[in-house]
């Protein structure tokens, strides 16, 4: 068993009053893509922190966090030296242009001249920014400037990936184009840790996730296996009133679980053939019938009501 | 080819210099309207006090006005252009920007970023009081080649602004607070600490309370340097500057630190 390049145990964070992390332990192997879920104030991005020393663990003989064997409270910079960080917020530096923020980077990393030079070429054309050298940060698209920090955090050619939401708020071309470049990297060695909430870049990055609600952990395992196991395998979305009027009509099988905790009704089977008789009294256009995914899983784990921190 | 350790990272010099070299970058990029105004303030300046004031005060000290302004006019220069690096410059990268966010994801600290500011800022200082030095010596104001020494208090003076804006950022909410600085703290330094007339004949109180000031010291210095007048005094007012800079940074990075690392 090869050892892992990040563990984390018992490792709680709290702002004055408020606990952001509470008792989190997992560990992240080699080569692997490991996702964080969870709502919004879930306690994602303090325990993303935490690990390259952005912020400080409670303190606790218990708690432990490696990363690479280094204690980010004792070591920051030799974790900083091997992994690469992109942030959820875009801190280009708008004063320089694409090649120059670049530049400042290899010189933060100490890479040789030329090095720098060959690697910022490389860079630029993997992520497709080539003809963007010159321009100012302010006219990058944000697509393009996530591309490019993706970029800067991969100077150094790290061994670990950390990425914070790194496709939130960006259209589907582009996210699909910067899942592509990810798996790329993990192709080629490289370990990523990420946090997303979207279910679907958990389900193609990720071999291992980890779904946080309110500072804790929910539930951890493959996304395939916590889909398996932790719901039904279909699910019938009924969309509009009148078919839940129409549902509320008939009689439930035993097989089929209901869920109207919201406005929009749901109903779990693990057979598909239970969903399908009930479907046979419905108009089309007022349901849909489909196999149950990650986001199914995390709304039956982290309810579909919104809390405070949200 | 992989980093295969992370013990490998950047030494401290290199680290520092990193963090100035981004600065250096950023100010050179407009080199035309950052660089100019430094030869320009001086030529304003000798302008509105000879053609005009000097008419009516000709004498200070038992020296000629201008002359007695030219040798402190470098350090007020330097003075400023560090305050307002470290000031809204700093507040501006800290929580605008975001720029510190990320450039500590590189292998830096946060006593290296800011420490790389502190030098910036002096770098800074050097270049406007070098900048000054050299514009009103072409009116013969200042003997030279050895007022080009001060300089060198130019950027103890950068360093030394620096390190004190760099506390006053630690306490600043919102980037208008930087006025009660500025109004009330940096530009009545500028009247009270010898430039533009001796603190000797100030009511008492005042004389002392300009001893507090930082920059009464690196103008003492200065004056030294540029007239050659050495004075045991003199080690007193070194001591101060250094030992300023010092606790001041010290306690402007562990202030900044908790800013910066949640």
């Amino acid at each position: 068993m090869p050892e892992p390049v990040i563990s984390v145990a018992n490792v709680s964070k709290t702002y004055g009053k408020d606990l952001a992390v509470d008792a989190l332990s997992f560990a992240v192997m080699p080569r692997a893509c490991f996702g964080m879920l969870g709502p919004n104030g879930a306690g994602k991005t303090t325990m993303m922190k935490m690990i390259y020393g952005k912020s400080i663990r409670d303190r606790n003989p218990e708690s432990v966090i490696s990363v690479f064997g280094y204690d980010p409270q004792v070591d920051e910079l030799s974790i900083k030296n091997i992994a690469g960080v992109v942030p959820q917020e875009d801190n280009l530096d708008e004063e320089l242009n694409v090649i120059q923020n670049l530049r400042i980077y290899a010189t933060l990393y100490n890479l040789r001249t030329e090095i720098a030079a060959a690697r910022i070429e490389g860079l630029l054309e993997f992520m497709e920014l080539g003809r963007k050298k010159k321009t100012k940060i302010k006219e990058l698209s944000g697509g393009m400037k996530r591309r490019l920090i993706i970029a800067r955090a991969l100077l150094n050619n790290p061994r670990l990936l950390i990425l914070d939401e790194p496709t939130t708020g960006l259209d589907p071309q582009v996210r699909h184009v910067i899942w592509e470049k990810l798996r790329g990297l993990k192709r080629k060695g490289m370990t990523i840790l990420l946090t997303t909430h979207y279910m679907e870049e958990a389900t193609q990055m990720c071999d291992r996730v980890l779904i946080m609600d309110k500072a804790r952990r929910i539930m951890e395992g493959p996304p395939a296996r916590l889909v398996a196991d932790q719901i039904e395998a279909y699910v019938l979305e009924l969309l509009s009133p009148k078919a839940h009027d129409a549902v509320r009509g008939l009689r439930m099988p035993d097989t089929v679980r209901v869920d109207d905790s919201t406005d929009s009704m749901r109903l779990y089977a693990r057979d598909i053939d239970a969903l399908e008789d009930i479907r046979r009294h419905l108009t089309p256009g007022e349901y849909s019938l489909r196999q149950s995914d990650l986001e199914d899983v995390f709304l039956n784990a982290t309810g579909r009501k919104l809390h405070v921190k949200q | 080819m992989s980093n295969n350790s992370g013990a490998g990272y950047p030494s401290l010099c290199h680290r520092l210099y990193a963090v100035w070299y981004r600065h250096y970058r950023v100010y050179t990029k407009n080199l035309l309207s950052n660089g100019l105004p430094p030869f320009l303030e001086p030529l304003i300046f000798l302008a509105g006090i000879g053609l005009g004031m000097g008419k009516y005060v000709s004498e200070m000290n038992g020296m000629p006005y201008l002359e007695y302004l030219a040798s402190g006019l470098p350090l007020s220069a330097a003075m400023f252009t560090a305050a307002f690096e470290c000031s809204f410059g700093t507040f501006i990268r800290l929580e605008f920007d975001r720029v510190y966010d990320g450039m500590l994801a590189a292998p830096i600290t946060v006593g290296n970023l800011l420490a790389g500011e502190i030098l910036w800022a002096g770098t800074k200082g050097l270049f406007f009081s070098t900048a000054v030095i050299l514009v009103v010596s072409c009116f013969g104001l200042l003997p030279m080649p050895v007022s080009l020494l001060a300089s060198a208090i130019g950027f103890v003076t950068g360093c030394m602004f620096a390190a004190l804006s760099l506390l006053v950022t630690s306490f600043v909410k919102t980037i208008n607070h930087f006025n009660f600085y500025f109004t009330g703290f940096i530009s009545p330094m500028f009247f009270f600490s010898g430039i533009v007339f001796p603190l000797e004949n100030l009511p008492a109180a005042m004389r002392y309370a300009a001893e507090i000031f930082p920059l009464t010291h690196s103008i003492r210095l200065m004056r030294a340097i540029v007239y050659g007048q050495w004075h045991p005094v003199l080690l007193a007012d070194a001591a101060f500057v250094l030992v300023f800079t010092l606790v001041i940074g010290f306690f402007a990075i562990r202030r900044l630190r908790k800013r910066l690392i949640v």
